[in-house]
């Protein structure tokens, strides 16, 4: 399973009509209007973040669709407890931004050696089982951090 | 072998050989940048069709995996370079297809993707490039004699190369002598060490299609 298929089964396909092009229903998921858990009009995924695994989707912006999970945590605060709880099921890590995350820039992560954080700006690649360098990515340095303090991170 | 002189009976239709791009300025590396990737560019140069570009390739492939390493270098600097592209609408676009105001007029900026944008490039210094490879050594000699640039930004100057050299190799461009991969490999088709970490990654072209990724063994970008 690549990411896009992982996308539209366990989240995209909750949020948008499935057409038969994987890669245009990826698209709608992460450019269009969705419903709102309080209501009014549609509104695009724009803050907050999301965890998509083979067994459902968890995300911090309150959408109408019941079969995703919310959760209130920060990002700093999801990212970490999934990856310090890591049982080895595939996910894709995002966060989003005012602008759309492009398809191209979702990645799965398989491995705790190799963690991808999903982005507007790119994707972030680092190994969580070690300490980052001087030139590491924002979420490495933050997450241990957050570790290393036993506090948390906004 | 230096390209232009083959000596007889030194390279042989597919067997392991080692590429070498002697290069005379930095390049930026984005993606794996395997050898096969350059030669279907090349391929699709001449034949304007991707599908026939990626079908002859002439590297080895099991189940459509090249047998055609990443490209490996020791950079002696690393950097950043950052290109702006100013989009704009009037150079390209007829007016009548775009919305107009209340008045009658063009919206002065009526897409916000159509504006300046800025990306960054990791760019490297190194002397050299390698690749390993199985493929026919003559036709890929003929497709990469031509090629005076590599990697990205090549018109803006990056990854100039001097020289290419062909030489005889014992690894087969998917697997290095410690068992590490020398290019993305799905999982169920790896041979190597496999305590080495999975990672997302396309692994066959079209490397900028997303669907062509998949759980692999791959070296670190």
């Amino acid at each position: 399973m690549n990411a896009i298929e992982l996308l539209n089964q366990n989240f995209g396909r909750y949020l948008v009509p499935q057409t038969g092009d994987a890669v245009a229903d990826a698209q709608a998921v992460l450019s269009g209007g969705h419903d709102m858990a309080k209501g009014g009009t549609k509104q695009r995924v724009a803050s907050g973040w999301a965890i998509i695994k083979p067994e459902g989707a968890t995300m911090q912006f309150k959408l109408a669709a019941r079969e995703i999970k919310y959760a209130e945590k920060t990002r700093y605060e999801a990212f970490a407890d999934l990856l310090d709880n890591w049982n080895g099921t595939p996910a894709i890590l995002m966060e989003f931004d005012k602008k759309p995350i492009p398809v191209g820039n979702l990645f799965i992560t398989y491995d705790l050696r190799a963690v991808r954080v999903c982005s507007a700006k790119g994707v972030e690649t680092f190994d969580y089982t070690i300490e980052p360098e001087k030139d590491g990515c924002k979420t490495h340095k933050v997450l241990f951090k957050q570790r290393k303090s036993g506090g948390v991170s906004k | 072998m230096k390209l232009g002189s083959p000596p007889e009976g030194t390279i042989t239709m597919r067997k392991s050989i080692r590429v070498t791009a002697a290069l005379k300025s930095p390049f930026i590396k984005v993606g794996h940048m395997t050898l096969d990737g350059i030669l279907a560019a090349q391929l699709f140069d001449e034949l304007g069709d991707v599908d026939k570009a990626h079908a002859s390739v002439p590297v080895n492939q099991t189940n459509g995996l090249f047998h055609a390493s990443a490209a490996i270098f020791e950079p002696i600097d690393k950097a950043k370079q950052a290109f702006i592209a100013g989009l704009r609408e009037t150079h390209s676009i007829n007016p009548d297809q775009i919305k107009k105001n209340k008045h009658g007029q063009l919206h002065k900026k009526f897409d916000s993707s159509l504006t300046n944008v800025m990306n960054s490039y990791p760019v490297y210094a190194a002397p050299e490039i390698t690749w390993y490879a199985e493929g026919d050594a003559v036709e890929i000699e003929r497709l990469l004699s031509p090629v005076q640039f590599i990697g990205k930004r090549r018109a803006a100057g990056f990854g100039e190369v001097s020289a290419w050299l062909i030489e005889d190799a014992e690894l087969d461009g998917l697997i290095g002598y410690a068992g590490e991969p020398l290019r993305p490999i799905p999982i169920d088709m790896f041979t190597g060490d496999k305590s080495l970490p999975i990672v997302d990654a396309a692994w066959r072209p079209a490397y900028w299609n997303v669907l062509n990724r998949a759980a692999c063994y791959a070296p670190p970008l």
